[in-house]
């Protein structure tokens, strides 16, 4: 029971520590900043990626967004914590975030209905109704 | 006797009709709870704000 708790808590240092790795340490995943240059993947309104309808998805990208997607919500669960809030509200502050200044031209993602769009010159990105 | 009768059945029929009235105010009260939803909801974002903007700036690698 004791080492149970200990490896526990040493599990959940270590995932703590690979989330808060610094700044300097980090760069985006080649692959992933493709396939959303691409518009098979995009940003949801719930704070998470998604897979666009029709793209195909190989094994191996859809691994590496399932692994960012776990690492986010890790993330809002941290801080939703610290917040006193839930974590779909903690989720839904980084999407509106997100949806203010993270979706490129030419990028697509899911709005608030479900429907996948792309953000163009000539279309800039529906914000979600819940963003201030 | 019978001018009694008809007017406590007139009283009964003006008290039915004045009864109905206020039962029949009962319509609405989903509305009311899903708008009250939404600004707590708004609330809890705009005080979040901050977090949001820092989470993003600190893990940008998964942004």
């Amino acid at each position: 029971m004791k080492r149970t708790l200990a490896f526990a808590s040493g599990a959940f240092i270590a995932a703590a520590l690979a989330v808060a790795a610094p700044a300097w340490a980090q760069a985006n995943d080649p692959v992933v900043t493709q396939a959303r240059a691409a518009g098979a993947i995009g940003e949801m309104t719930d704070g998470y990626l998604g897979f666009a309808p029709g793209a195909s998805i190989s094994a191996d990208l859809r691994g590496r967004v399932e692994q960012i997607n776990i690492q986010r919500r890790q993330l809002y669960t941290r801080r939703a914590a610290e917040r006193n809030v839930s974590v779909n509200e903690m989720a839904a502050a980084v999407a509106c975030e997100v949806f203010d200044h993270r979706i490129a031209v030419g990028e697509r993602y899911r709005d608030e209905g479900g429907q996948w769009r792309q953000h163009t010159a000539a279309q800039p990105v529906a914000k979600p109704s819940f963003c201030p | 006797m019978r001018m009694r009768a008809k007017v406590l059945a007139g009283l009964g029929a003006a008290a039915a009709v004045a009864g109905c009235i206020p039962v029949q105010i009962q319509a609405p009260d989903e509305p009311i709870e899903i708008n009250l939803n939404v600004n707590i909801r708004q609330e809890v974002i705009v005080r979040l704000e901050r977090d949001a903007q820092e989470l993003l700036e600190q893990n940008s690698n998964l942004f």
